[in-house]
């Protein structure tokens, strides 16, 4: 039982992080938008949903959705400075924003528990399950929104609103001259992207039942980074890849601490440097990823050429 | 606290700050992109220091120096394994800034690995601290303060008076017209990274004996590093100088304030004491980023 128990959580993880490489992915490898403070639309959702359900009280549904809402006000709030800047001023701002999110987390504890994290999160329908199907629930329930969000990502992505994203990251410029008004189209990116990390985040919180800032280091951006970049940017299927491989990764050497000997101060840092290593020789080597984003070209036909 | 103390703060902070904000400024100048390892190579320097001064015995002075020698050859190396490949490439900046963050999270994690995450001290026996003009100041403060200065004016020699620092300063300014002119730009560019991690080296070591050595040091000191750079112009020196002095006396002045008193509007009214909670200091150089990102991004001085 412990093995389908621990496959059930590893797949759970997968899912709410496939969740956030494919939000990731959409700023980065769609919109060309360099979020490194990705952990922050986590840490919205996870708590404006946690709270609003154990301090005030709302059914859990409704507290998925606010997340959700939130989280993309704040993907709104975080474009506002950003949307006029080149791409490396975008990662130093996100970054500096995930960080005033945590401090936020942890100094603001009349609202958030501080460092002591809040506990005892209610979980969906729990009453309704036996302790042993509950899990695979949740799975399922994961899986869904997994689903769900790839299929909306991909219907936004095909449509011409995708379509102006991906030229944003292409040429910007000639974006503007087409008269597209990119710094627009950039922040419906980033509100669009924080909700789909913002819903990671609800169920994450609700699947822990416990959190706290310690959740929402930055180390947990970086893993997100590495997903995309392991998976191969610009393509859905290459950023659930990507959450899989690192995932399973991250999650089994967190267990594999019993069996070699190796204390857990060394297991986890040795970690983080084969996180690190594995972007810096994916760009090296293979910079477009496992998954190669298949790029249309489209060609002129051949009346339409006649007319050139 | 008084007006002196702050200011005495604000100048030891200034000093750590400037020195690091030096070796970011001219990376991004140089080779274009945002160097998010640059914080993580100047404490791989201060455990350097630690090993040297600790495990070996030898004195600070000397440990420090070596540390940053090594860290400058680290740095090269580094270079020429990862990121002159990309540069090879054309690689576009973005992918050199990723790489650099990937870097970064490497590095970070193998000081855990060596040092563990457990914080240290420099064997720096305990001061009677001065008292100059009002303002408590310990000999260490002094030696940071002082040590930026001589830094500051060496860099400045460095870049108008030697052929070297003609050099650099000409691959900055147009890369191609420079090599037309011999002037051998990979060659200036392992120089660029020497300097920028040896200043970094003496800048974090600084850092690490007010306060105290940790691996995840880096990441705390990255933000203020870039938002020095930011606020004083990317590229310029002098800028980096400038913005480390402000957002230092932004630090210090904004945590000491009462904002209470100014809401009373000097005691006209009823309001109890207002202060910006400790915990947020770190957020300060945040708010000051995005600000200045706002409304001036090219900074005080502006581009050079």
């Amino acid at each position: 039982m412990p093995v389908v128990n621990f496959l059930i959580y590893l797949l759970i993880m997968i899912g709410i992080y496939a969740l956030l490489a494919l939000s990731l992915n959409f700023q980065v490898g769609f919109t060309g938008l360099i979020n490194f403070g990705q952990v922050a639309f986590f840490a919205v959702g996870a708590y404006t949903s946690c709270l609003l359900v154990c301090k005030a009280g709302i059914p859990i549904v409704l507290g998925f959705l606010c997340g959700m809402i939130l989280s993309g006000l704040f993907g709104y709030l975080i474009s506002i400075p950003t949307r006029s800047l080149k791409a490396d001023y975008w990662a130093i701002v996100t970054l500096a924003g995930g960080e005033i999110v945590r401090l936020i987390a942890v100094n603001e504890g009349w609202l958030t528990e501080g460092s002591f994290g809040v506990m005892r999160i209610p979980q969906p329908l729990k009453h309704l399950l036996s302790k042993g199907t509950y899990p695979l629930f949740y799975l399922v329930l994961v899986a869904a929104c997994v689903v769900f969000m790839y299929f909306v990502l991909r219907l936004l992505i095909n449509s011409p609103f995708g379509r102006n994203l991906k030229a944003i990251r292409d040429a910007e410029e000639l974006c503007l001259s087409l008269g597209k008004n990119t710094r627009k189209l950039k922040m419906e990116a980033m509100i669009v992207a924080g909700a789909v990390a913002g819903l990671a985040g609800a169920l994450f919180a609700h699947y822990i039942t416990y959190i706290s800032p310690e959740n929402f280091q930055p180390i947990e951006t970086f893993l997100m980074w590495a997903m995309i970049i392991v998976g191969g940017r610009g393509n859905h299927a290459g950023a659930i890849l990507g959450a899989v491989v690192i995932q399973v990764f991250n999650v089994s050497t967190r267990f594999i601490v019993r069996y070699v000997p190796l204390g857990p101060d060394v297991v986890a840092p040795l970690r983080m440097v084969i996180i690190g290593l594995l972007i810096v020789a994916f760009l090296l080597f293979k910079p477009e990823g496992l998954v190669k984003e298949k790029k249309k070209i489209y060609e002129l036909k051949d009346n339409q050429a006649g007319e050139l | 606290m008084d007006l002196p103390q702050i200011i005495a703060n604000s100048l030891v902070r200034a000093a750590e700050l400037s020195l690091l904000a030096i070796g970011l400024t001219m990376v991004y100048d140089i080779l274009k992109f945002a160097n998010f390892a640059h914080a993580d190579y100047a404490i791989l320097g201060g455990f350097l220091v630690y090993t040297f001064n600790q495990a070996f015995g030898l004195n600070l002075f000397l440990s420090i120096i070596l540390a940053a020698l090594a860290t400058g050859v680290i740095s090269i190396a580094i270079d020429k394994a990862i990121f002159k490949p990309l540069r090879k490439r054309e690689a576009k900046p973005v992918t050199l800034m990723i790489t650099s963050l990937g870097i970064a999270i490497a590095l970070r994690n193998t000081l855990r690995l060596i040092w563990t995450s457990k914080p240290k001290t420099y064997a720096i026996p305990l001061q009677k601290p001065f008292e100059i003009l009002g303002a408590r100041i310990t000999p260490t403060q002094i030696g940071i303060v002082a040590t930026g200065l001589v830094f500051m004016i060496t860099l400045h020699l460095l870049l108008h008076r030697t052929t070297l620092g003609k050099a650099l300063r000409a691959i900055s300014d147009n890369r191609v017209l420079a090599s037309a002119c011999a002037i051998d730009s990979e060659r200036m560019i392992q120089w660029m990274w020497f300097i920028a991690a040896t200043f970094g080296v003496i800048g974090g070591t600084m850092i690490a004996m007010e306060h105290l050595l940790y691996p995840r040091l880096g990441f705390d000191i990255l933000i203020p590093i870039f938002c020095v750079a930011i606020l004083g112009g990317i590229g310029n020196p002098y800028g980096a100088m400038l913005g480390a002095l402000i957002l230092a006396l932004a630090e210090n002045v904004i945590l000491a304030l009462d904002f209470g008193y100014i809401l009373s509007l000097g005691g006209l009214f009823k309001v109890g004491s207002i202060q910006i909670n400790t915990g947020y200091k770190a957020a300060i150089s945040f708010v000051i980023l995005i600000i200045v990102l706002l409304f001036r991004p090219t900074g005080i001085l502006g581009r050079k």
